[in-house]
């Protein structure tokens, strides 16, 4: 019945009855516990994902990789980043997939896809709270592009940290037009810093936002947080 | 506008008046008389995605006289020039702007606060944004689409001191009968509660049409994967069965968050655990046919689909009294949307805090995901996660499409 399923997947595209596809989503459901199930349906998927199977198709196999994948699948997907069409699906696989080798194949693309691509994959890198990209993530917060800039400082306040806080504050005292996306992942550091018990970390972030240079809205973010590490330290 | 700047207005508006003269014509519609507060006090809104259920929403917050409507954003044609002659009529003006793009209302200072009412795959980006931009926010049921937006929206919120309402107007509407004998202590302790609720999300495959509408595509897909214009894709119906959004997983969490947001919204509530989360999710299945079971960290036990049982259906303890406890309220009048706006003025919580809200929406989605995976998971609330399993942990999200990020 897998036979069967897969070679209706090749054909598969918009409007295709998704009744014939239920042996692959029953494969992904039973072989939880079966390395060998998994590993032979991993297989096929790469195999549809490499043919000359439509778009639809080839979503329709990220989405099961999403759940399956492993670093058998990184380099099929890695292959799709660059293309318009497929790059967000190849992210959709690669963003939850818990192996070095995806979030290798997301930081290589940082800096080879175009603009366009190119915030969709640094946004995956921050969903992944990948540390590994800080330094890719630091070139980029100066883009040209507001849009790449805009996408690397919210990946940084996602993934968090003393490191990632470092390169948004010293990014914060010279930007300019991206300078409230660089503070909101400021404080989205400050929050998770507080959160991991650093709260000498934090406190220094809110205390260099809470000055008459900040708009109110974001002194009052920064008094409200170090109201919260006082409280916490007292 | 924060209430900072609002009293600041108010203060520059008294001092203004007392330093210059008089302007010849100061309308009653400004200044406010028995009936309408002035303008100056008034909550100024607006509201992005104003079909079926935003249209409901801006109705309620256009007829409020507390409430100054100013701006509106939809990405279709048709139901934004609609929405728009509608505030106009209701003011006798043309002031109203619509909006295609959210991203142009959002920056607006002006806007104290805006309702959201899109399909769930925006949900989270808009509200984060709009918090990011200082407005407080009363966005509709299912507030989320996974598991990963609800802490995000809810740091966001807390960040910038944003009143965040979620939007089940029957979470206390409809189950009072329920809620007050077991908070007045008269079934004991709640041993368990059963939801129906249906149906699972479906992928949605749908062939391309020819656009019949005015329709910014591209807009209304936003972080969802690319797929062709279909109108059932993106019909706004409350139809649940393969002919509306609210069908298919890349818009919504399906029966189980859409429905399920009043449902396990209201069994939370009747069993006071609005403020946690369930530890584990047992898969079960009757003569093939599964159901769930949520074990809370008090022993409550939430089920889903039990075979041969109502839906809320409650098992206490026979001959147990416990202690009686106030229930929870909306403030201020009008149901959902007066105790949003009530709270919009005084900065207290709304009943359906983001944060009550998010923790109904990841019962849904704690189901789903069960049921997706056919098996039991456990879930830690302080970690967000599901503790050492993988596979599981891959589902707490997904990607978005480009540009669109949380």
């Amino acid at each position: 019945m897998l036979d069967e399923a897969f070679a209706i997947l090749k054909q598969y595209d918009w409007g295709s009855d998704m009744a014939p596809l239920a042996p692959i989503e029953d494969a992904v459901a039973l072989s939880h516990d079966q390395a060998e199930l998994r590993r032979d349906l991993e297989n096929r998927l790469v195999a549809t994902l490499q043919s000359d199977a439509s778009r639809d198709a080839k979503d329709y196999v990220c989405r099961k990789l999403a759940i399956v994948g492993t670093v058998a699948s990184v380099p099929a997907l890695e292959a799709l980043l660059r293309d318009k069409d497929h790059s967000h699906m190849a992210r959709f696989a690669l963003e939850r997939m818990p192996t070095r080798e995806a979030a290798q194949a997301l930081r290589e693309a940082a800096v080879k896809v175009n603009n366009e691509l190119k915030v969709g994959v640094l946004g995956s890198l921050g969903s992944r709270r990948d540390a590994a990209a800080i330094p890719v993530l630091k070139g980029l917060l100066t883009d040209s592009d507001p849009s790449v800039a805009r996408a690397a400082a919210l990946a940084l306040g996602s993934i968090g940290g003393v490191e990632a806080a470092n390169v948004l504050k010293e990014a914060a005292m010279s930007a300019t037009g991206n300078k409230p996306v660089i503070i909101d992942a400021l404080l989205a550091c400050a929050e998770a810093l507080l959160a991991g018990q650093k709260q000498t970390e934090a406190l220094a972030i809110y205390r260099s936002l809470a000055i008459d240079d900040q708009t109110r809205l974001v002194r009052l973010a920064a008094t409200r947080g170090i109201l919260a590490c006082t409280s916490l330290q007292s | 506008m924060n209430m900072f700047e609002r009293t600041s207005r108010r203060r520059f508006l008294a001092t203004a008046g007392a330093a210059v003269a008089a302007p010849y014509i100061i309308t009653s519609t400004a200044l406010g008389n028995a009936d309408r507060p002035a303008a100056s006090d008034r909550i100024v809104m607006g509201g992005i995605g104003i079909g079926n259920m935003g249209r409901g929403d801006q109705s309620d917050f256009l007829n409020r006289k507390d409430v100054q409507y100013v701006a509106l954003c939809d990405v279709r044609d048709e139901v934004r020039n609609k929405a728009k002659t509608n505030v106009d009529n209701k003011y006798g003006n043309k002031d109203c702007t619509a909006y295609n793009d959210f991203r142009e209302l959002l920056a607006r200072s002006d806007i104290d606060a805006v309702h959201i009412a899109t399909p769930d795959h925006w949900h989270a980006v808009m509200a984060i944004e709009a918090c990011r931009q200082g407005k407080d926010v009363y966005c509709q049921k299912p507030e989320t689409l996974t598991l990963r937006e609800g802490p995000l929206m809810i740091a966001a919120a807390r960040r910038y001191g944003r009143v965040f309402s979620g939007g089940s107007q029957r979470v206390l509407g409809d189950y009072r009968q329920y809620v007050d004998p077991v908070w007045a202590g008269e079934l004991g302790t709640i041993k368990s509660i059963n939801v129906n609720v249906d149906p699972l999300p479906k992928l949605c495959n749908l062939p391309a049409e020819d656009m019949g509408e005015k329709i910014d595509w591209n807009l209304w897909l936003g972080p969802a994967p690319w797929a062709p214009y279909n109108s059932k894709r993106c019909s706004g119906s409350f139809s649940i069965n393969g002919a509306s959004w609210r069908s298919f997983s890349d818009y919504s969490g399906g029966g189980m968050t859409d429905w399920g947001a009043h449902h396990f919204g209201g069994a939370t509530f009747i069993c006071d655990v609005r403020e946690s989360q369930p530890e584990e999710v047992t898969y079960h299945e009757n003569s093939g046919k599964p159901y769930l079971s949520y074990r809370y960290p008090n022993g409550l036990i939430i089920y889903h689909n039990r075979p041969n049982t109502g839906n809320l259906v409650i098992e206490g303890t026979p001959g147990e009294r416990t202690p009686s406890k106030p229930v929870p309220m909306y403030k201020g009048e009008g149901g959902i949307y007066g105790d949003f706006i009530h709270c919009v003025k005084t900065r207290e919580k709304p009943f359906r805090d983001i944060e009550l809200a998010v923790n109904t929406a990841v019962v849904s989605h704690l189901g789903n995901i069960a049921y997706q995976l056919r098996r039991s998971l456990k879930w830690d609330a302080a970690t967000q996660q599901f503790p050492g399993d993988a596979e599981a942990n891959r589902l707490v999200d997904r990607a978005r499409r480009e540009p669109w990020q949380v």
